[in-house]
Protein backbone atom coordinates (compact mmCIF):
# COMPACT_ATOMS: atom_id res chain seq x y z
CA UNK A 1 0.00 0.00 0.00
CA UNK A 2 1.97 3.90 -0.81
CA UNK A 3 0.52 6.50 0.43
CA UNK A 4 0.16 10.27 -0.79
CA UNK A 5 -0.16 13.59 1.27
CA UNK A 6 -2.54 15.80 -0.47
CA UNK A 7 -3.60 19.06 0.43
CA UNK A 8 -1.22 19.11 3.38
CA UNK A 9 0.67 22.33 2.51
CA UNK A 10 -2.19 24.11 1.38
CA UNK A 11 -3.49 23.03 4.69
CA UNK A 12 -0.70 24.98 6.66
CA UNK A 13 -1.98 28.35 7.77
CA UNK A 14 0.44 31.23 7.25
CA UNK A 15 2.51 32.01 9.74
CA UNK A 16 1.22 35.31 10.74
CA UNK A 17 3.33 37.90 11.64
CA UNK A 18 1.65 39.59 14.52
CA UNK A 19 -1.42 37.81 15.66
CA UNK A 20 -2.75 39.67 18.68
CA UNK A 21 -6.26 37.79 18.19
CA UNK A 22 -4.86 34.49 17.94
CA UNK A 23 -3.66 34.65 21.30
CA UNK A 24 -7.11 35.11 22.95
CA UNK A 25 -8.51 32.21 20.25
CA UNK A 26 -6.22 29.45 20.07
CA UNK A 27 -6.61 28.12 16.81
CA UNK A 28 -7.51 24.01 16.91
CA UNK A 29 -4.76 21.97 15.33
CA UNK A 30 -6.59 20.87 11.72
CA UNK A 31 -7.42 17.09 12.06
CA UNK A 32 -6.76 14.99 8.79
CA UNK A 33 -7.89 11.60 7.28
CA UNK A 34 -7.31 9.17 5.17
CA UNK A 35 -9.41 7.30 1.99
CA UNK A 36 -8.45 5.31 -0.43
CA UNK A 37 -9.58 4.05 -3.41
CA UNK A 38 -10.32 0.87 -5.79
CA UNK A 39 -6.13 0.96 -6.26
CA UNK A 40 -5.61 1.00 -2.69
CA UNK A 41 -3.63 4.35 -2.38
CA UNK A 42 -4.23 6.56 0.46
CA UNK A 43 -4.64 10.07 0.30
CA UNK A 44 -4.44 12.22 3.37
CA UNK A 45 -7.09 14.79 3.35
CA UNK A 46 -7.60 17.13 5.67
CA UNK A 47 -11.25 17.27 7.46
CA UNK A 48 -11.58 20.87 6.10
CA UNK A 49 -11.58 19.71 2.94
CA UNK A 50 -13.53 16.13 3.44
CA UNK A 51 -16.44 18.94 4.46
CA UNK A 52 -17.47 18.93 0.95
CA UNK A 53 -18.76 15.48 1.09
CA UNK A 54 -21.36 14.75 2.77
CA UNK A 55 -21.00 11.13 3.33
CA UNK A 56 -17.68 11.25 4.81
CA UNK A 57 -18.26 14.59 6.54
CA UNK A 58 -21.21 12.07 8.42
CA UNK A 59 -19.07 9.52 8.63
CA UNK A 60 -16.46 11.19 10.74
CA UNK A 61 -18.27 14.00 12.78
CA UNK A 62 -18.61 11.56 15.76
CA UNK A 63 -15.29 9.23 15.49
CA UNK A 64 -13.16 11.70 17.50
CA UNK A 65 -10.36 9.69 15.81
CA UNK A 66 -6.57 10.22 16.63
CA UNK A 67 -3.96 11.39 14.09
CA UNK A 68 -2.98 7.40 14.57
CA UNK A 69 -6.29 5.98 14.61
CA UNK A 70 -7.30 7.84 11.45
CA UNK A 71 -3.98 6.85 9.75
CA UNK A 72 -4.33 3.31 10.82
CA UNK A 73 -8.13 3.54 9.46
CA UNK A 74 -8.38 4.66 6.17
CA UNK A 75 -12.25 5.01 4.80
CA UNK A 76 -12.23 2.46 1.96
CA UNK A 77 -13.86 3.22 -1.35
CA UNK A 78 -13.96 0.53 -2.92
CA UNK A 79 -16.35 1.34 -5.50
CA UNK A 80 -14.45 4.19 -6.93
CA UNK A 81 -11.07 3.89 -9.10
CA UNK A 82 -7.93 5.69 -8.00
CA UNK A 83 -7.53 7.88 -10.19
CA UNK A 84 -11.11 9.38 -9.77
CA UNK A 85 -10.65 9.57 -6.53
CA UNK A 86 -7.51 11.17 -6.90
CA UNK A 87 -9.07 14.17 -9.06
CA UNK A 88 -12.00 14.46 -6.10
CA UNK A 89 -9.47 14.79 -3.09
CA UNK A 90 -7.57 17.85 -5.23
CA UNK A 91 -10.86 19.56 -5.79
CA UNK A 92 -11.97 19.20 -2.41
CA UNK A 93 -8.14 20.56 -1.82
CA UNK A 94 -8.63 22.98 -4.14
CA UNK A 95 -12.15 24.03 -2.55
CA UNK A 96 -11.49 23.61 1.11
CA UNK A 97 -13.03 26.06 3.31
CA UNK A 98 -13.46 28.54 0.36
CA UNK A 99 -17.55 29.72 -1.06
CA UNK A 100 -17.55 27.97 -4.36
CA UNK A 101 -17.58 30.04 -7.37
CA UNK A 102 -20.21 29.96 -9.95
CA UNK A 103 -17.84 28.67 -12.82
CA UNK A 104 -15.60 26.29 -11.53
CA UNK A 105 -12.20 26.12 -13.77
CA UNK A 106 -10.55 24.01 -11.45
CA UNK A 107 -12.98 20.76 -12.60
CA UNK A 108 -11.43 17.74 -14.09
CA UNK A 109 -10.76 18.22 -17.43
CA UNK A 110 -10.79 14.46 -19.16
CA UNK A 111 -14.18 14.20 -20.58
CA UNK A 112 -13.45 10.36 -20.88
CA UNK A 113 -13.43 10.11 -16.87
CA UNK A 114 -16.43 12.42 -16.51
CA UNK A 115 -18.89 9.69 -15.72
CA UNK A 116 -16.94 7.49 -13.23
CA UNK A 117 -16.44 10.84 -11.95
CA UNK A 118 -19.70 12.03 -11.96
CA UNK A 119 -20.83 8.45 -9.83
CA UNK A 120 -18.34 8.88 -7.62
CA UNK A 121 -19.09 12.66 -6.99
CA UNK A 122 -22.57 11.83 -6.37
CA UNK A 123 -21.84 8.40 -4.00
CA UNK A 124 -19.47 10.73 -1.85
CA UNK A 125 -22.26 13.48 -2.20
CA UNK A 126 -20.53 16.56 -3.06
CA UNK A 127 -22.93 18.25 -4.37
CA UNK A 128 -21.24 21.64 -5.64
CA UNK A 129 -19.16 19.72 -7.94
CA UNK A 130 -21.77 17.21 -8.69
CA UNK A 131 -23.49 20.79 -9.61
CA UNK A 132 -20.74 21.38 -11.98
CA UNK A 133 -20.31 17.86 -13.27
CA UNK A 134 -23.72 17.77 -14.65
CA UNK A 135 -23.36 21.12 -16.24
CA UNK A 136 -20.22 20.07 -18.10
CA UNK A 137 -22.07 16.58 -19.19
CA UNK A 138 -24.72 18.78 -20.58
CA UNK A 139 -21.97 21.55 -22.38
CA UNK A 140 -21.02 18.17 -24.31
CA UNK A 141 -24.01 18.36 -26.43
CA UNK A 142 -24.10 22.24 -27.22
CA UNK A 143 -25.11 23.06 -30.59
CA UNK A 144 -25.03 19.34 -31.42
CA UNK A 145 -27.74 17.41 -33.53
CA UNK A 146 -29.58 15.00 -32.32
CA UNK A 147 -27.65 12.22 -33.99
CA UNK A 148 -24.48 13.46 -32.53
CA UNK A 149 -26.35 14.02 -29.32
CA UNK A 150 -27.62 9.96 -29.24
CA UNK A 151 -23.63 9.40 -30.00
CA UNK A 152 -22.32 11.21 -27.47
CA UNK A 153 -24.94 10.15 -24.92
CA UNK A 154 -24.72 6.89 -25.77
CA UNK A 155 -28.95 7.05 -26.37
CA UNK A 156 -30.52 3.51 -28.17
CA UNK A 157 -33.08 4.09 -29.96
CA UNK A 158 -36.25 2.64 -29.38
CA UNK A 159 -35.89 -0.63 -31.34
CA UNK A 160 -32.64 -1.64 -29.61
CA UNK A 161 -34.29 -0.79 -25.92
CA UNK A 162 -36.80 -2.89 -27.01
CA UNK A 163 -34.64 -5.60 -28.10
CA UNK A 164 -32.76 -5.06 -24.88
CA UNK A 165 -35.58 -5.45 -22.79
CA UNK A 166 -36.81 -8.66 -24.34
CA UNK A 167 -33.05 -9.88 -23.80
CA UNK A 168 -33.08 -9.41 -19.86
CA UNK A 169 -36.46 -10.89 -19.32
CA UNK A 170 -35.50 -13.66 -21.36
CA UNK A 171 -32.32 -14.21 -19.38
CA UNK A 172 -34.67 -13.66 -16.14
CA UNK A 173 -36.74 -16.36 -17.58
CA UNK A 174 -33.99 -18.70 -17.61
CA UNK A 175 -32.66 -17.99 -14.22
CA UNK A 176 -35.77 -18.61 -12.78
CA UNK A 177 -36.00 -22.13 -14.35
CA UNK A 178 -32.55 -22.71 -13.93
CA UNK A 179 -33.65 -21.94 -9.97
CA UNK A 180 -36.85 -23.87 -9.93
CA UNK A 181 -34.86 -27.09 -11.36
CA UNK A 182 -32.23 -26.61 -8.28
CA UNK A 183 -35.08 -26.13 -6.19
CA UNK A 184 -36.47 -29.14 -7.47
CA UNK A 185 -33.08 -31.05 -7.13
CA UNK A 186 -32.22 -30.02 -3.82
CA UNK A 187 -36.41 -31.12 -2.85
CA UNK A 188 -35.47 -35.19 -4.66
CA UNK B 1 -32.00 48.02 -35.93
CA UNK B 2 -29.77 46.12 -37.85
CA UNK B 3 -30.03 42.28 -37.25
CA UNK B 4 -26.79 40.97 -35.93
CA UNK B 5 -26.25 37.48 -36.20
CA UNK B 6 -24.45 35.61 -33.32
CA UNK B 7 -20.78 34.30 -34.04
CA UNK B 8 -21.25 31.26 -35.08
CA UNK B 9 -20.23 28.34 -32.82
CA UNK B 10 -17.40 26.13 -34.17
CA UNK B 11 -19.24 22.90 -35.13
CA UNK B 12 -22.06 24.91 -37.57
CA UNK B 13 -19.54 26.73 -39.51
CA UNK B 14 -20.05 24.02 -41.95
CA UNK B 15 -22.56 21.52 -41.37
CA UNK B 16 -20.33 18.90 -42.71
CA UNK B 17 -18.37 19.38 -39.96
CA UNK B 18 -21.34 17.84 -37.95
CA UNK B 19 -21.01 14.51 -39.36
CA UNK B 20 -16.58 14.33 -38.05
CA UNK B 21 -17.78 11.54 -34.83
CA UNK B 22 -17.00 12.71 -31.75
CA UNK B 23 -14.56 10.57 -29.63
CA UNK B 24 -16.21 11.22 -26.28
CA UNK B 25 -18.63 9.11 -25.01
CA UNK B 26 -21.50 9.33 -22.10
CA UNK B 27 -23.73 6.89 -21.26
CA UNK B 28 -26.32 9.38 -19.84
CA UNK B 29 -28.96 7.27 -19.06
CA UNK B 30 -27.13 4.85 -16.81
CA UNK B 31 -25.98 7.45 -14.50
CA UNK B 32 -28.56 7.54 -11.57
CA UNK B 33 -32.02 8.97 -12.47
CA UNK B 34 -31.53 12.26 -9.86
CA UNK B 35 -28.28 13.05 -11.84
CA UNK B 36 -29.72 11.98 -15.18
CA UNK B 37 -32.05 15.21 -14.43
CA UNK B 38 -29.65 17.44 -12.57
CA UNK B 39 -27.37 17.03 -15.90
CA UNK B 40 -30.66 17.58 -18.01
CA UNK B 41 -31.71 20.34 -16.44
CA UNK B 42 -28.82 22.16 -17.93
CA UNK B 43 -30.00 21.84 -21.57
CA UNK B 44 -31.43 24.78 -23.37
CA UNK B 45 -35.28 24.27 -24.35
CA UNK B 46 -34.75 23.46 -27.54
CA UNK B 47 -31.95 20.97 -26.45
CA UNK B 48 -34.46 19.31 -24.14
CA UNK B 49 -36.79 18.83 -27.76
CA UNK B 50 -34.08 17.42 -29.48
CA UNK B 51 -33.23 15.25 -26.38
CA UNK B 52 -36.65 14.26 -26.22
CA UNK B 53 -37.07 13.22 -29.94
CA UNK B 54 -34.38 10.88 -29.29
CA UNK B 55 -36.40 7.64 -28.29
CA UNK B 56 -39.14 7.08 -26.12
CA UNK B 57 -36.62 6.85 -22.75
CA UNK B 58 -35.02 10.02 -23.26
CA UNK B 59 -38.83 11.86 -23.50
CA UNK B 60 -39.71 9.71 -20.36
CA UNK B 61 -36.76 11.37 -18.31
CA UNK B 62 -37.09 14.95 -20.03
CA UNK B 63 -40.77 14.52 -19.13
CA UNK B 64 -39.60 13.79 -14.99
CA UNK B 65 -38.43 17.89 -14.59
CA UNK B 66 -40.70 20.95 -13.94
CA UNK B 67 -39.64 23.28 -16.32
CA UNK B 68 -40.74 27.06 -15.96
CA UNK B 69 -43.61 27.86 -17.64
CA UNK B 70 -43.57 27.80 -21.62
CA UNK B 71 -45.88 29.69 -23.92
CA UNK B 72 -46.16 27.81 -27.26
CA UNK B 73 -47.78 29.28 -30.29
CA UNK B 74 -47.83 26.84 -33.20
CA UNK B 75 -47.80 29.97 -36.13
CA UNK B 76 -47.26 30.33 -39.50
CA UNK B 77 -45.63 32.69 -42.19
CA UNK B 78 -46.10 33.18 -45.75
CA UNK B 79 -45.00 30.02 -46.40
CA UNK B 80 -44.00 27.81 -43.58
CA UNK B 81 -45.18 26.86 -40.02
CA UNK B 82 -43.02 27.10 -37.25
CA UNK B 83 -43.26 26.79 -33.29
CA UNK B 84 -42.81 29.73 -31.01
CA UNK B 85 -41.20 29.19 -27.70
CA UNK B 86 -41.39 31.67 -24.78
CA UNK B 87 -40.46 31.75 -20.90
CA UNK B 88 -41.89 33.84 -18.72
CA UNK B 89 -38.57 33.53 -16.59
CA UNK B 90 -36.42 35.06 -19.50
CA UNK B 91 -38.16 36.99 -21.39
CA UNK B 92 -35.27 38.59 -23.37
CA UNK B 93 -34.97 35.03 -25.44
CA UNK B 94 -36.74 33.61 -27.84
CA UNK B 95 -37.28 29.92 -29.54
CA UNK B 96 -38.10 29.25 -32.47
CA UNK B 97 -38.43 25.51 -34.42
CA UNK B 98 -39.08 25.94 -38.36
CA UNK B 99 -37.68 24.09 -41.52
CA UNK B 100 -36.29 27.36 -43.66
CA UNK B 101 -33.75 29.07 -42.63
CA UNK B 102 -34.85 32.42 -44.06
CA UNK B 103 -31.58 34.27 -43.20
CA UNK B 104 -29.49 31.91 -45.45
CA UNK B 105 -30.66 33.60 -48.69
CA UNK B 106 -28.31 31.26 -50.64
CA UNK B 107 -30.15 28.01 -48.92
CA UNK B 108 -33.64 29.36 -49.66
CA UNK B 109 -34.70 26.74 -51.76
CA UNK B 110 -33.92 24.18 -49.54
CA UNK B 111 -34.38 22.69 -46.50
CA UNK B 112 -31.54 21.31 -44.42
CA UNK B 113 -30.30 17.82 -44.61
CA UNK B 114 -30.79 17.45 -40.75
CA UNK B 115 -30.89 19.78 -37.42
CA UNK B 116 -29.03 22.43 -36.40
CA UNK B 117 -29.22 25.39 -34.49
CA UNK B 118 -28.79 29.21 -35.04
CA UNK B 119 -28.89 32.23 -32.80
CA UNK B 120 -29.61 36.04 -33.92
CA UNK B 121 -29.30 39.07 -32.24
CA UNK B 122 -32.24 41.76 -32.88
CA UNK B 123 -31.71 44.66 -30.18
CA UNK B 124 -32.13 43.48 -27.24
CA UNK B 125 -34.05 40.18 -28.03
CA UNK B 126 -32.13 37.25 -28.42
CA UNK B 127 -33.59 34.30 -31.26
CA UNK B 128 -32.34 30.85 -30.68
CA UNK B 129 -33.38 28.83 -33.86
CA UNK B 130 -33.82 25.28 -34.65
CA UNK B 131 -34.26 24.43 -38.45
CA UNK B 132 -35.44 20.86 -39.09
CA UNK B 133 -35.40 18.65 -42.15
CA UNK B 134 -38.34 19.05 -43.76
CA UNK B 135 -39.78 15.46 -44.41
CA UNK B 136 -42.27 15.83 -46.99
CA UNK B 137 -45.64 17.39 -45.28
CA UNK B 138 -44.47 20.45 -42.82
CA UNK B 139 -47.97 21.27 -41.59
CA UNK B 140 -47.90 17.48 -40.26
CA UNK B 141 -44.38 17.44 -39.21
CA UNK B 142 -44.90 20.77 -36.84
CA UNK B 143 -48.03 19.43 -35.35
CA UNK B 144 -45.98 15.93 -34.45
CA UNK B 145 -43.46 18.56 -33.01
CA UNK B 146 -46.43 20.62 -31.18
CA UNK B 147 -47.65 17.29 -29.25
CA UNK B 148 -44.31 16.08 -28.25
CA UNK B 149 -43.50 20.12 -26.73
CA UNK B 150 -46.88 20.03 -24.98
CA UNK B 151 -46.62 16.64 -23.53
CA UNK B 152 -42.11 16.77 -22.69
CA UNK B 153 -42.95 20.54 -21.23
CA UNK B 154 -46.50 19.95 -19.80
CA UNK B 155 -47.95 23.17 -21.01
CA UNK B 156 -50.82 23.77 -23.41
CA UNK B 157 -50.93 26.04 -27.24
CA UNK B 158 -51.19 29.69 -26.32
CA UNK B 159 -51.62 30.54 -30.12
CA UNK B 160 -52.40 28.79 -33.20
CA UNK B 161 -52.29 30.45 -36.74
CA UNK B 162 -54.41 28.09 -38.47
CA UNK B 163 -53.34 27.79 -42.26
CA UNK B 164 -55.09 24.50 -43.42
CA UNK B 165 -58.94 22.82 -42.38
CA UNK B 166 -56.69 19.68 -41.19
CA UNK B 167 -55.31 21.91 -38.48
CA UNK B 168 -58.98 22.50 -36.99
CA UNK B 169 -59.90 19.33 -36.67
CA UNK B 170 -56.29 18.19 -34.90
CA UNK B 171 -56.80 20.78 -32.29
CA UNK B 172 -60.19 20.18 -31.63
CA UNK B 173 -58.76 16.83 -31.16
CA UNK B 174 -55.47 17.89 -29.64
CA UNK B 175 -57.00 21.01 -27.31
CA UNK B 176 -59.91 22.23 -27.74
CA UNK B 177 -59.18 25.42 -25.57
CA UNK B 178 -56.61 27.44 -27.04
CA UNK B 179 -56.00 31.16 -25.96
CA UNK B 180 -55.58 32.59 -29.30
CA UNK B 181 -56.72 31.56 -32.53
CA UNK B 182 -55.94 32.79 -36.23
CA UNK B 183 -57.80 31.20 -38.88
CA UNK B 184 -55.91 32.10 -42.62
CA UNK B 185 -58.41 33.66 -45.41
CA UNK B 186 -59.94 30.60 -46.93
CA UNK B 187 -59.35 28.23 -44.77
CA UNK B 188 -62.73 28.18 -43.13
CA UNK B 189 -65.09 27.36 -46.61
CA UNK B 190 -68.48 27.16 -45.40
CA UNK B 191 -70.77 28.30 -42.35
CA UNK B 192 -70.89 24.50 -41.16
CA UNK B 193 -67.21 24.90 -40.76
CA UNK B 194 -67.29 28.03 -39.10
CA UNK B 195 -70.23 26.31 -37.25
CA UNK B 196 -67.84 23.51 -36.08
CA UNK B 197 -65.39 25.85 -35.09
CA UNK B 198 -67.58 27.62 -32.63
CA UNK B 199 -68.71 24.41 -31.45
CA UNK B 200 -65.36 22.83 -30.61
CA UNK B 201 -63.19 25.07 -29.68
CA UNK B 202 -62.91 27.37 -26.98
CA UNK B 203 -60.83 30.59 -27.43
CA UNK B 204 -60.25 32.06 -24.33
CA UNK B 205 -58.70 35.36 -25.53
CA UNK B 206 -58.70 36.45 -29.04
CA UNK B 207 -60.53 34.94 -32.27
CA UNK B 208 -59.22 36.15 -35.64
CA UNK B 209 -61.06 35.47 -38.75
CA UNK B 210 -60.35 35.46 -42.37
CA UNK B 211 -62.32 35.39 -45.07
CA UNK B 212 -64.41 32.75 -45.66
CA UNK B 213 -63.56 30.90 -48.77
CA UNK B 214 -66.97 30.43 -50.62
CA UNK B 215 -68.44 31.88 -53.80
CA UNK B 216 -71.63 31.03 -52.36
CA UNK B 217 -72.83 34.50 -50.41
CA UNK B 218 -72.56 33.27 -46.56
CA UNK B 219 -75.01 34.86 -44.11
CA UNK B 220 -75.18 33.80 -40.65
CA UNK B 221 -77.30 34.96 -37.49
CA UNK B 222 -75.58 32.50 -35.08
CA UNK B 223 -73.41 34.65 -32.08
CA UNK B 224 -69.42 34.64 -32.02
CA UNK B 225 -69.24 32.62 -28.82
CA UNK B 226 -65.72 34.04 -27.62
CA UNK B 227 -64.90 37.17 -25.70
CA UNK B 228 -62.80 39.37 -28.19
CA UNK B 229 -63.09 38.72 -31.82
CA UNK B 230 -61.54 40.54 -35.55
CA UNK B 231 -63.13 39.12 -38.47
CA UNK B 232 -61.26 40.33 -41.84
CA UNK B 233 -63.70 39.72 -44.12
CA UNK B 234 -67.21 40.20 -42.14
CA UNK B 235 -70.12 40.30 -44.78
CA UNK B 236 -70.98 36.71 -42.93
CA UNK B 237 -71.84 38.82 -40.18
CA UNK B 238 -75.02 39.97 -39.56
CA UNK B 239 -76.93 42.51 -36.74
CA UNK B 240 -78.09 39.37 -35.09
CA UNK B 241 -74.62 37.67 -34.79
CA UNK B 242 -73.36 41.25 -33.01
CA UNK B 243 -76.73 41.70 -30.95
CA UNK B 244 -76.59 37.90 -29.88
CA UNK B 245 -73.27 37.65 -28.66
CA UNK B 246 -71.51 38.52 -25.56
CA UNK B 247 -68.73 39.71 -26.87
CA UNK B 248 -66.35 42.16 -25.11
CA UNK B 249 -64.31 42.74 -28.31
CA UNK B 250 -65.94 43.38 -31.61
CA UNK B 251 -63.85 44.13 -34.55
CA UNK B 252 -65.84 44.29 -38.29
CA UNK B 253 -63.09 44.37 -40.92
CA UNK B 254 -65.02 44.82 -44.44
CA UNK B 255 -68.31 44.75 -42.98
CA UNK B 256 -71.93 44.54 -44.58
CA UNK B 257 -73.66 46.22 -41.80
CA UNK B 258 -75.67 49.20 -42.95
CA UNK B 259 -75.71 52.97 -40.92
CA UNK B 260 -79.08 51.35 -39.38
CA UNK B 261 -77.41 48.17 -38.29
CA UNK B 262 -75.08 50.13 -36.49
CA UNK B 263 -77.26 52.09 -35.12
CA UNK B 264 -79.23 49.77 -33.61
CA UNK B 265 -75.80 48.28 -32.56
CA UNK B 266 -75.32 51.53 -30.40
CA UNK B 267 -78.54 52.31 -28.92
CA UNK B 268 -78.75 48.53 -27.59
CA UNK B 269 -75.47 48.63 -25.59
CA UNK B 270 -76.17 52.37 -25.23
CA UNK B 271 -79.60 50.46 -22.83
CA UNK B 272 -77.34 48.23 -21.83
CA UNK B 273 -80.44 45.53 -22.88
CA UNK B 274 -77.83 43.73 -24.69
CA UNK B 275 -74.15 44.01 -25.57
CA UNK B 276 -73.71 44.17 -21.77
CA UNK B 277 -70.01 42.77 -21.89
CA UNK B 278 -68.98 44.87 -24.59
CA UNK B 279 -66.06 47.18 -24.26
CA UNK B 280 -64.33 47.94 -27.94
CA UNK B 281 -66.53 48.01 -31.12
CA UNK B 282 -64.97 48.76 -34.23
CA UNK B 283 -66.80 48.41 -37.99
CA UNK B 284 -65.19 49.14 -41.05
CA UNK B 285 -67.38 49.42 -43.78
CA UNK B 286 -67.14 50.19 -47.46
CA UNK B 287 -70.04 52.69 -48.77
CA UNK B 288 -70.22 55.40 -51.24
CA UNK B 289 -72.56 57.56 -49.14
CA UNK B 290 -71.03 60.66 -47.88
CA UNK B 291 -69.36 60.57 -44.39
CA UNK B 292 -71.77 63.35 -42.40
CA UNK B 293 -75.17 61.44 -43.44
CA UNK B 294 -73.71 57.87 -42.89
CA UNK B 295 -72.61 59.42 -39.06
CA UNK B 296 -76.08 61.27 -38.49
CA UNK B 297 -77.78 58.21 -39.20
CA UNK B 298 -75.63 55.61 -37.76
CA UNK B 299 -76.11 58.06 -34.37
CA UNK B 300 -79.38 58.75 -34.71
CA UNK B 301 -81.53 59.16 -31.79
CA UNK B 302 -78.37 58.25 -29.59
CA UNK B 303 -77.65 60.39 -26.14
CA UNK B 304 -74.33 61.32 -27.13
CA UNK B 305 -71.68 63.35 -25.01
CA UNK B 306 -68.89 66.05 -26.52
CA UNK B 307 -65.48 64.32 -26.27
CA UNK B 308 -62.87 66.24 -25.06
CA UNK B 309 -60.66 64.27 -27.47
CA UNK B 310 -59.19 62.82 -24.62
CA UNK B 311 -61.24 59.85 -23.69
CA UNK B 312 -61.67 61.25 -20.35
CA UNK B 313 -58.20 60.70 -19.29
CA UNK B 314 -56.65 63.32 -17.28
CA UNK B 315 -54.81 65.75 -19.08
CA UNK B 316 -51.75 66.98 -15.77
CA UNK B 317 -50.75 65.15 -13.49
Amino acid sequence: MSSTEQGTSSAAPAEPTTAPESAAAPEVPESFYYVHGKDKVVHKVSAGALQHSALIHGMISNLGYTEEQAKANPFPFENIDGDILQMVVDWCNQHKGKPTPPEDTNLPKQKEKLFDLVLAVNYLEIKELLTYCCKQVAMMVKGKSPEEIREIWMIPTDAEDEAAEKEAKKRAGKEAAGETAAAAGDAK
Amino acid sequence: MPRKRFPRPKQLTNRNKLKKKSKVRFPILKLPRVVLLECIENLDVLEIILFSLLSKRAKSMAKLIHWNLLDITFGHDDEDPYILLTLSSNPGHTWVIRYKDFYEEEEEEESPEYSYFKSYLTGPQAKHYLFLKNDGNAIEGMKKMVELICEVFRFSICGIYIVEESQIDWIVKFQPEVRHVYIKNNVVTSVETLDHVFKNIKVTEHFVLGSIGTEKETKSKESIPYRSVSIWSSSWVTLPTVLNGNNSIIRLIDSKLTPKDINTILKEWQMGTKLQNLEYLEIEIFTTQDLESLSNEAVKDLNLTESDGNDGRPRTV
